[in-house]
């Protein structure tokens, strides 16, 4: 039953996938000549011409298209003009970077926000709730750039107690993980006290505390399994962000991931990497997608595909 | 899991994970943080800033090399040159001298070099210094080479700073990522995070204080300024203005970038030459100075001091309200329609401050009674009005522009912006044509000399232009380096310049 939902899930993926790299062919074509921006501005027309025929840009669109698709049933993704490199390769090399900062500060900002949320809804108006509700608000507001700048400034150059930027050491993930993580945070507190409050308001929450039952049990035994739904799915949307690239934690921080290698293949309208990137992206979100269904039914056992 | 094993776990993560992110260095090894990625590191691409400034002089070098102060063509891998007829040079090679991967260097490597840049199976940035030009090489002897040329070439010595020489062993028909030159480093790691260089011992030249080259790369500005600051990085090109606070560390030098509108002389009112004056009168240039800094000079020329035919007595326009207005008045009375709405067409990110220059512009000018409209544009908008063939049903406009010429000459300049042909020219002026070849074919005294008369007549007769600055770039130096940028900087930083003080 489960493998055959992912079986047609994974056969409308493949026609999505295919309706998504044709658009973004046309769409990144409309984009402009490469060679403007990869030659001089002074070049000469013939200069132009020849990087045009030597890149295959000389061709009609159309040709340029059926040539495409011919090279992708062969998995050739294209060169990247600018890395003088297999498109599919630049981005293959990029992704896990984004994948691994994606995936740790997802995994911490839900399992703080679900921890933090499920307590303030406990004691609704208290101070911890107040407090709690503060710094979410904070956290989903304020702008990633300020914070990862200021940060820098402080942490780095003022206290010099973490580096700059940059990979290598474990120090190094500190400050793009807490900019990261900092709106996921903010935005899942909100959405685990919003939806708590309802469960503990819920009949059979009072039938727990009518039967004794000790209040941690309750909350995060009962009320909290059955807030995850909303949960997930808000989580997942943030998730599925998060893969598509951290462009600005990415560009400050100096780490290498798919986000900025996407953003710089269309200005420089590198259109194979491009192309390969969103590929790239496209498959993990659809695993992504997938899973988040598996936890559905995990969560509540009256879903079925 | 007890505590205290949890506590060891704990405790081997923090060693082997979080070591200190203040890394133990070599002192002669240095660190340097570019704007950029770069994209590749073909030899053939390093008229690309952040190519230029990692290979240039470092891994690869040219046959010749520019003064920074003269604009002339010096010594690199070619020791003499001379010119036998209008089209053809000898070149006399540097002896001695080897490729990082053994192979000899030689008038074979030379001739190997060139024709796998002409040769147009590589994308090759460099080759557009040549323009249309068809080159043909031969070795006379093993240091000798002859470079032929279809049209004559009397800066070819010039033009030769941008030949970068590869081994021979270097794939003809392929770019690459891993060159290899005859530089005093070699490559020893390219990843997406990092390039490094290290010294090469079989290097011709004296040995450099530096050992080894780190590059690393940060878009912004301040993060940039902070690792200098913080000792992670030793130096960084091209910080914006409102970092560079640190008169210790911060250098500010002159670019070789010069910042302009265009004005599209085929479209009136800004055909008449009146209207053209009253745009450069009706600037209150001191004013605008102040969103460009305190380093800044005044062009009245789109070449800067150093540059051949850059004219030092050539001075630039003043602000003059009722000059511009009186000036205005006149087209008007004599049928120039002058209430004609001219676009002020502006590009988003061109340099610093560049979107708030182009509205006090605007202000000035709709003060002086010219109806002047902003448009900003994203790069690859702007680009069609920079460049032939303009986009069909454009009205009058100005465009916002900034042109780097660091070749030496100002044939990297004038025939681009002014000859009838030329990729960026909005005139079509037979006699400035021929006054343009025949500065073109000149050389020596009589070339300079062509030029300065060139850039006279566009500044005082036909106000083709509107220069506004030459402008400062500002690099910040970490404290034990010995090196001060200079022209050059933003196209190449030899790390055999560059001294450890002690």
């Amino acid at each position: 039953m489960m493998l055959g939902y992912i079986g047609r899930r994974a056969y409308h993926s493949i026609i999505s996938l295919v309706g998504l790299l044709t658009l973004v062919f046309f769409l990144t074509r409309l984009t402009g000549d490469p060679s403007a921006l990869y030659l001089p501005l002074d070049s000469s027309l013939e200069a132009r011409e020849a990087f045009a025929r030597l890149n295959g840009l000389d061709q009609p669109i159309y040709v340029q298209f059926l040539q495409y698709l011919q090279n992708l049933l062969s998995l050739d993704f294209g060169q990247s003009l600018r890395r003088n490199r297999s498109a599919i390769d630049v981005a293959l090399e990029a992704f896990p970077a984004t994948l691994k900062l994606a995936f740790v500060a997802m995994a911490l900002a839900t399992t703080l926000a679900i921890t933090v949320g499920a307590l303030a809804a406990a004691r609704p108006r208290s101070i911890f709730d107040r407090v709690a509700g503060l710094v979410s608000l904070a956290g989903a507001s304020t702008p990633d750039f300020w914070i990862a700048i200021v940060g820098i400034l402080v942490l780095a150059v003022g206290l010099g107690v973490l580096p700059t930027s940059g990979t290598g050491t474990g120090w190094h993930w500190i400050m793009p993980i807490a900019v990261l993580m900092l709106r996921p945070f903010g935005l899942l507190v909100q959405v685990v006290r919003g939806t708590m409050i309802s469960a503990l308001a819920s009949p059979y929450i009072k039938t727990a505390h009518a039967k004794g039952m000790k209040r941690h049990k309750i909350i995060f035994g009962h009320a909290l399994r059955n807030s995850l739904l909303p949960v997930i799915t808000v989580a997942g949307d943030l998730a599925t962000g998060l893969i598509n690239g951290a462009v600005v934690v990415e560009t400050i921080f100096g780490w290498p991931g798919i986000g900025k290698l996407m953003i710089d293949s269309i200005i420089q309208r590198d259109f194979a990497v491009v192309q390969s990137t969103i590929l790239v992206t496209a498959i993990a979100i659809f695993i992504v997608n997938i899973a988040i269904d598996l936890l559905y039914v995990m969560l509540d056992p009256r879903i079925r595909y | 899991m007890t505590i205290n094993s949890f506590r060891i776990i704990a405790s081997a993560m923090v060693v082997a994970g979080f070591a200190s992110h203040a890394t133990a260095q070599n002192m002669s090894e240095i660190n340097i943080v570019l704007p950029e990625q770069p994209a590749n590191l073909e030899p053939c691409g390093t008229i690309i800033t952040n190519v230029g400034q990692i290979l240039s002089r470092n891994v690869v070098e040219p046959l010749t090399v520019i003064d920074p102060k003269s604009g002339q063509a010096t010594p690199g891998l070619a020791t003499e040159w001379t010119q036998t007829d209008p089209n053809t040079w000898q070149l006399k090679l540097r002896d001695g001298v080897k490729f990082q991967d053994g192979a000899a260097f030689n008038a074979e490597a030379v001739k190997f070099s060139i024709e796998r840049m002409t040769g147009g199976k590589v994308n090759c940035s460099n080759i557009a210094k040549f323009g249309a030009a068809k080159l043909t090489v031969e070795a006379v002897d093993d240091l000798t080479v002859e470079i032929k040329s279809d049209t004559p070439q009397p800066i070819l010595p010039t033009l030769l700073s941008v030949v970068m020489v590869v081994s021979p062993n270097t794939p003809a028909d392929k770019a690459v990522n891993d060159p290899v030159g005859t530089g005093p480093f070699k490559l020893a790691n390219f990843t997406p995070q990092t390039v490094v260089l290290e010294g090469f011992d079989g290097y011709w030249g004296k040995k450099p204080d530096i050992t080894k080259a780190t590059y690393v790369w940060r878009p912004e500005s301040s993060i940039r300024a902070a690792m200098v600051e913080t000792g992670e990085a030793d130096l960084t090109p091209s910080i914006a203005i409102q970092d560079a606070t640190n008169p210790e560390t911060d250098f500010a030098y002159l670019n070789s970038e010069t910042t302009a509108l265009r004005i599209d002389a085929g479209f009136a009112p800004l055909d008449d030459v009146r209207i053209r004056k009253a745009l450069n009168l009706a600037i209150d240039w001191e004013g605008l100075a102040q969103l460009f800094g305190d380093d800044t000079k005044r062009a009245s020329q789109m070449v800067v001091v150093g540059i051949n035919g850059h004219d030092d007595k050539l001075a630039p326009w003043t602000f003059d309200a009722e000059q511009a207005r009186a000036l205005i008045a006149e087209a008007k009375a004599a049928g120039v329609p002058v209430e004609t709405e001219i676009e002020l067409i502006g590009r988003n990110g061109i340099y610093p401050n560049g979107t708030e220059a182009m509205e006090a512009m605007m202000a000035m000018w709709q003060d002086v009674g010219l109806n002047v409209k902003l448009t900003m544009l994203d790069v690859n908008d702007w680009l069609r009005y920079l460049q032939k063939p303009f986009p069909e049903g454009r009205g009058p406009n100005l465009l916002q522009m900034m042109h780097d010429n660091n070749k030496g000459d100002a044939a990297f300049t004038i025939p681009i912006f002014y000859t009838s042909e030329g990729s960026y020219s909005t005139i079509s002026d037979p006699a400035l044509d021929k006054e343009i070849a025949e500065a073109m074919a000149a050389t020596g005294e009589d070339r300079t000399n062509g030029f300065k008369a060139i850039f006279n007549k566009v500044h005082d007769e036909l106000a083709l232009d509107i220069p506004m600055f030459h402008m400062i770039g500002y690099t910040r130096v970490g404290t034990r380096l010995d090196w001060k940028p200079d022209i050059t900087t933003n196209s190449e930083i030899p790390l055999a310049n560059i001294g450890l003080k002690s």
